[in-house]
């Protein structure tokens, strides 16, 4: 095994040269910038601005989807320039996937798989290249992580559907370009057959979207109203909703894998060195360092799991249960990180820090422990996934879909 | 980055589960747990023939110049069984602490013995059961004009029964660490084999046991440092063993899932057996992954010593926890000592105490990357 991410081959070497070279001109202006996480909690729109810009100049060269084939805007490069990326990208404190805010890495690797060749050429191109956002818009106000009892409706009516109902907790505090939807198309057809994935433009008629504001940043609520959508934009086929959501859904829960590391506890210990009680560093204190061990140890599972994940999927044999293990896993971590917290640094943990990149604000750490822990369906979803995937109590096992 | 194993590596994999599935099935382990025969001679020179001890010793000392990793994927198909003996407690620690610390000369005719199995060296090197660490050796070494004398008792050595000789952490009159090479059967030395909720330990008194100043390994002071560098290599390769019980469990369990019904239906399906194989899963992954990176960096000369305690302390705590979580799924069947759990229970519970607990190396993992000032260790 070989877990080193820069043993770089002669060519992959001039890769990262390049890559360290050209990030070190483009990200020029981001010195005074701090990250958000990839929600939208801070609301700045110049960091907001910057992102969506690099998003365009990294699509722009096939960066921001490196895999994916060139015909579609992406780089047509192999995992090694996968890894080169984001481990650079990593030095910067964000990652391929969250550089600007859209789910478009969940997107397009459904689209190239269930999309038609034209459906590809059309949507693909813009998306890779970082020209446009795209939500996701699953969770409906009665149907919570049970999001196959679809009723937003989208019935045929010549060439378009029309759409009408609602999705709630979605999105992010700038409009999205495009929304990507599961939809009801057969109202009176059996379960996980009446379904539909319709990519709707933003800027259709009839779409009202609302801010929520909810414990972890701004989400939104979104209304459909006789929204009239072209037959060409359901992706997957007729009725096929219910395929299309198991290949998104494997990805959206912790199948994607991520190569970067959480760098919470380096700023922890920063914190514990700088900070004094009683004349000494908390550092210094045992139960301190027996919290802080904990910690480091638990982030360093996450991010073996998130390694493993994206090791298997980009070599396509997709982790029987690894994403809903390293999700379930991740979010509980996070949990018990936030407690943590407040132990080792009192009132000090629950007020917000600007100057620092939000992934590392111990505010953020910890109000985002409870009000992530079901973001995208519940923890008890994930340990369903979990069972049917490794067979418990039944005899067969589900497979886990490939995702790329 | 690659995370597969290599083809040599999947070879020594097969190899290994085919001897466990020949020579020790499952319930076959279960009897031996049962009888508490820790040790097995016939097993262990068959094991011995294929090459399992002292893997990672240079060949020209009678080993095979493997890489640790390779070792690892071994022991973690032995940990399946989990196959009792001192394979590793000899084959692996006692044969590092040899090489890192024993003159040209000890090597010579030591580690071709460890490496064939003839001789198992054993580590005794804490005094008490509680602690772990250079404060709990407290066996005093003295000198005379022509040779040294041992004199205390280690309660706790695991694999004691099975040694031909200990190497002996002893104080000298300087307070300093020293190892000491010391036959089995010098006069002063006694194994007292320990009963309780734990498998192959015993107490080993060294009364007042002379040995020649060639015994010692390395410089009197140098003890500890020896033990350090040995443990370093050998430590993820224990916990590639607890890795392979941890897979072995989290197989059986599921399996017991489907076939185990009550209240009408399969228990994998009530929901709170599955959180119990969510549990085992992350506690099973969380060792394969902490362990095999930590192998990585010792085969590639990456500074490891944090990564080893780490591994330690969740490889440990794992299988502890993997075990906990199957007795949840198991219950009263899996108390039983005829059920393969048990013979899992009772080595996860020592392997927790051996060469240090989940807390101490926790500890001694902050201690490496981030030394107290007042350094007080």
């Amino acid at each position: 095994m070989d877990f080193n991410l820069q043993a770089d081959s002669r060519e992959i070497s001039v890769f990262r040269k390049e890559v360290q070279e050209w990030l070190q001109e483009n990200m020029r202006g981001a010195e005074e910038l701090r990250w958000s996480a990839t929600w939208s909690t801070r609301e700045n729109e110049e960091e907001y601005g910057f992102r969506r810009k690099l998003a365009r100049k990294l699509g722009g060269r096939g960066w921001l989807f490196p895999m994916f084939p060139v015909e579609y805007g992406g780089g047509g490069l192999a995992i090694d320039h996968q890894l080169v990326l984001e481990s650079e990208l990593d030095r910067y404190g964000i990652s391929l996937a969250a550089v600007f805010y859209t789910l478009a890495r969940i997107v397009a690797p459904v689209i190239l798989k269930w999309g038609t060749e034209e459906q590809k050429r059309n949507f693909l191109p813009p998306m890779l290249r970082g020209e446009v956002s795209v939500w996701q818009v699953l969770t409906e106000p009665q149907g919570g992580s049970d999001i196959a009892t679809c009723r937003t409706k989208a019935i045929r009516d010549g060439d378009h559907y029309v759409v009408n109902g609602q999705k709630v907790m979605v999105g992010y505090h700038h409009p999205p370009d495009f929304l990507w939807t599961l939809v009801c198309t057969d109202p009176s057809g059996p379960r996980h057959e009446n379904l539909g994935w319709l990519y709707i433009p933003g800027n259709s008629d009839g779409i009202t979207i609302q801010p929520m504001r909810l414990m972890m940043g701004i989400k939104n609520a979104v209304f459909f109203d006789n929204v009239r959508v072209p037959a060409f934009n359901l992706v997957g086929g007729e009725n096929n909703g219910w395929s299309v959501a198991n290949t998104h859904l494997e990805l959206e829960h912790g199948g994607e894998g991520r190569v970067g590391a959480d760098p919470l506890v380096e700023r922890v210990v920063e914190y514990c060195r700088e900070t004094r009680v009683a004349a000494t560093p908390l550092l210094e204190d045992t139960s301190v360092r027996d919290m802080i061990a904990d910690m480091m140890i638990e982030l360093h599972v996450v991010h073996l799991f998130a390694r493993r994940n994206f090791w298997h999927r980009y070599v396509r044999e997709p982790h029987p249960y690894g994403g809903a293990q390293f999700r379930y896993y991740q979010r509980m971590v996070r949990l018990r990180n936030g407690e943590r917290l407040q132990q080792i640094m009192g009132y000090h943990a629950l007020v917000p820090d600007l100057t620092v990149n939000e992934v590392v604000d111990f505010e953020y750490v910890v109000r985002s422990g409870p009000g992530m822990l079901h973001g995208g369906g519940t923890l008890d979803t994930d340990r369903l996934v979990f069972a049917r995937r490794v067979g418990l109590g039944r005899p067969t096992k589900e497979k886990a879909p490939e995702t790329i | 980055m690659d995370l597969r194993l290599t083809k040599t590596q999947n070879m020594f994999k097969r190899a290994a589960a085919d001897f466990l599935k020949a020579e020790a099935p499952s319930h076959t382990i279960t009897e031996w747990f049962g009888s508490k025969a820790a040790f097995l001679p016939d097993l262990y020179r068959k094991a011995a023939a294929l090459g399992w001890l002292g893997m990672v010793i240079p060949e020209r000392y009678g080993g095979a110049s493997t890489s640790f990793t390779d070792c690892a994927v071994v022991f973690e198909e032995l940990g399946h069984g989990p196959l009792p003996g001192p394979l590793f407690s000899s084959g692996v620690l006692g044969a590092l602490l040899v090489l890192e610390g024993a003159s040209e000369e000890q090597k010579k005719t030591l580690l071709p013995a460890v490496c064939s199995g003839k001789s198992i060296v054993i580590a005794a090197v804490a005094d008490g059961g509680v602690d772990w660490g250079p404060e709990s050796v407290e066996t005093r070494l003295t000198r005379t004009t022509d040779h040294l004398v041992l004199d205390g008792t280690k309660r706790f050595v695991y694999d004691a029964e099975a040694a031909t000789a200990f190497i002996c952490a002893a104080r000298t009159e300087s307070g300093e660490i020293a190892l000491v090479l010391v036959n089995r059967e010098s006069p002063g030395v006694s194994i007292m084999p320990k009963a309780g909720f734990m498998v192959s330990v015993a107490e080993v008194r060294f009364d007042k046991v002379r040995v020649p100043v060639s015994s010692l390994l390395g410089g009197a002071g140098a003890g500890w440092q020896i033990l350090d560098r040995a443990l370093e290599k050998a430590l993820p390769i224990l916990c590639a063993y607890q890795v392979g019980a941890c897979q072995e469990i989290f197989d059986f369990t599921a399996e017991y899932t489907r076939t185990r019904v009550v209240f009408g239906q399969p228990i994998g399906r009530f929901q709170r057996v599955q959180d119990h194989c969510v549990e085992i899963s992350i506690h099973l992954d969380a060792a394969r992954w902490v362990t095999y990176e930590t192998l990585w960096k010792l085969d590639s000369g990456v500074p490891a010593t944090a990564g080893v305690h780490e591994a330690k302390a969740v490889a440990s705590e794992a299988y502890y926890q993997v075990c906990n979580f199957s007795h949840m799924v198991h219950a009263g069947p899996g108390t039983d000592y005829g059920h393969p759990l048990m013979a899992h229970s009772v080595m996860a519970h020592t392997l927790y105490q051996y060469l240090g607990t989940p807390l101490q190396h926790k500890r001694r993992m902050m201690d490496a990357l981030y030394p107290r000032a007042g350094s007080r260790e």
